[in-house]
């Protein structure tokens, strides 16, 4: 088997959504020679963008892409003897999630999180109708170097350059990036209040914070 | 240099754009409805149609002559006298009022009573308050009047409901623990419907409005279609509308079926069968607009969805027009010329039954 028919055959594994089938296909790699960073980049990785990708067509769902990111974990645990100490448990970047406080809107940010999860970030999740305060707290506890603010309602959006005015006043808006995102936001109100990226959906959000982050 | 017509991004800002700048988003945004529902695209003439209903001079436009649809209003009970923080005009007025307006001055052709949280649950503590007022308007109206809120799964999770919070439990990898609790939530979600129902149909409601059903995912719906069965089942003649949350039924759970048919994933025109199936009167379609495109890429998608759903549906089909879907601009108080010229487009292209 070629490598490429061997990448095809993991990242197939995680689109799968199933455990035994990541990890058979992890250890046919190994036996094969390849290396871990390649299995998990160009295999186990490339197959979770494509379970991403399905999501967004509504092909997958939540819990598919949860089963994903937990096949790929049980994947990478297998590798990790062969690489360097904690490389395989690092964690791409901390990012504090949540909606603004009045917006007491769940599901969209829950999402955002989820796939930020599954791409490999550290996410604290702190709800919805969060203090405004609660979102700066949160990324000094948790050393974030992104806050995600989400509103779904334009009375609510203003939660979000208020975020951004408090860092500012506290001396922290050049310690995290912000992302917003929600149905009333738009790539101009993040321009307009300051915010470094705009997300239009979960996916975009995994692009956006890879970018920034990574 | 080429005319520029008046157009609206979908967050409202005003844009000016070309015909071929128009033309190119009406058929970018139904290409992606056509791509995501795999569903044919709309025909050139009905794009050549839909530039021209965008471009009419007037600043609103209406249906012609003889294609008039019935048109309906949720929540118009409160418009009068919310304020724009919940979308409404702030002028100090009872439920009975709001109702009567929307009646005898605005021209509703149905109407509904809602309670100003807008969700089945929190009706249950203030019944007593609901039967009474369905009363009284009743007795001061004669519209077909309907009692109306949203399921709105997502109150019985946690921080507000008994069942620990799905989204929560995802994240901890824990599925089973999350299915199970959308499965318990939407058990008792059926219940409440039907139970608020029960007492609103015995205080003389003509039917129910169930709004943005499945806006806490596949269990939201599966509640909500278990909730119409059950009141079709005890009330042959009751009224139903069944009026959607957004255009893709969202899988939190992913496997929920309804007569054998998942419901994660459906489209606009796979969800109506399921709500005719279910035994209601109405189905209410709604396409999501997205505020970072044009209003002409909003509505060549919303036109191309809504058509279909349209074709598919045993029942009319009163389209969802307002704040954000169906092409319209995402504001408290969307501006006429986008609502006006989204409707035309939806009754005269899109063959919806009413609005």
């Amino acid at each position: 088997m070629s490598k490429e028919e061997m990448f095809k055959e993991l990242s197939d594994a995680v689109i799968s959504c199933k455990k035994d089938t990541v990890t058979a296909a992890v250890e046919k790699a190994k036996g094969q020679g390849l290396e871990p960073a390649e299995i998990i980049e160009k295999g186990l990785a490339t197959g979770m963008n494509e379970v991403g990708i399905l999501f967004e067509r509504g092909k997958l769902f939540l819990p598919h892409v949860m089963m994903a990111a937990g096949a790929m974990e049980a994947g990478v645990a297998i590798l990790e003897a062969d690489m360097p100490k904690d490389a395989a448990k690092k964690k791409l970047a901390v990012i504090v999630n949540g909606t603004v406080e009045g917006d007491v809107h769940d599901i969209g940010k829950s999402i955002v999180s989820t796939m930020l999860q599954s791409a490999g970030f550290e996410v604290h999740d702190i709800g919805r109708d969060v203090p405004l305060q609660d979102f700066i707290d949160k990324a000094k506890e948790t050393s974030a170097t992104m806050i995600g603010l989400s509103a779904l309602m334009t009375t609510t959006m203003q939660g979000q350059k208020d975020v951004i005015e408090m860092l500012k006043e506290q001396g922290m808006r050049d310690n995290v990036k912000i992302m917003i995102g929600g149905a009333p936001a738009t790539q101009a109100w993040a321009d307009k209040i300051g915010a470094d990226c705009y997300a239009e959906n979960a996916s975009e959000a995994v692009v956006k914070a890879k970018e920034l982050l990574v | 240099m080429a005319t520029e017509y008046k157009l609206r991004m979908g967050d409202g800002k005003r844009i000016f754009m070309t015909k071929e700048q128009i033309m190119a988003d009406l058929k970018e945004g139904m290409a992606d409805a056509a791509d995501l529902g795999s569903i044919p695209d709309i025909s050139a003439d009905e794009l050549d149609k839909l530039f021209d209903i965008l471009t009419m001079p007037s600043r609103m436009v209406g249906v012609e002559l003889g294609k008039e649809v019935p048109v309906t209003h949720d929540i118009g009970t409160l418009r009068i006298d919310g304020d724009q923080g919940n979308s409404g005009v702030g002028i100090p007025s009872s439920r009975l009022v709001g109702i009567m307006m929307h009646e005898r001055a605005f021209g509703a052709d149905t109407m509904e009573l809602g309670h100003i949280d807008y969700s089945y649950k929190p009706a249950k503590p203030v019944i007593a308050q609901e039967m009474q007022t369905m009363e009284v308007v009743q007795q001061n109206t004669i519209v077909p009047m309907f009692y109306g809120a949203m399921p709105n799964m997502g109150l019985y999770y946690t921080p507000d409901g008994p069942f620990e919070n799905p989204g929560d439990l995802m994240k901890a990898f824990k599925i089973e623990e999350a299915r199970k609790s959308m499965e318990d939530s939407a058990k008792h979600l059926t219940r409440d419907i039907v139970w608020i129902m029960q007492r609103m149909m015995a205080s003389g409601a003509d039917g129910v409005n169930f709004d943005t059903v499945g806006a806490a995912g596949d269990g939201d719906m599966y509640a909500s279609l278990h909730a119409i069965e059950a009141l079709r089942k005890q009330y042959p003649d009751i009224y139903i509308e069944s009026g959607m949350a957004g255009e893709l039924m969202l899988g939190m759970h992913g496997e929920m079926e309804y007569d054998g048919v998942t419901l994660a994933g459906l489209w606009p025109h796979q969800q109506a069968p399921l709500a005719a199936k279910a035994g209601a009167n109405v189905f209410g379609p709604v396409v999501n607009t997205n505020t970072s495109k044009s209003g002409a890429w909003n509505l060549g998608r919303a036109v191309t969805f809504i058509k279909q759903a349209v074709k598919d549906s045993p029942i009319p089909c009163h389209v969802n027009m307002g704040m954000g879907v169906g092409g319209i601009p995402m504001l408290e108080t969307p501006t006429i010329d986008a609502v006006s010229r989204a409707s035309k487009a939806m009754v005269e292209i899109a063959g919806v039954d009413g609005i």
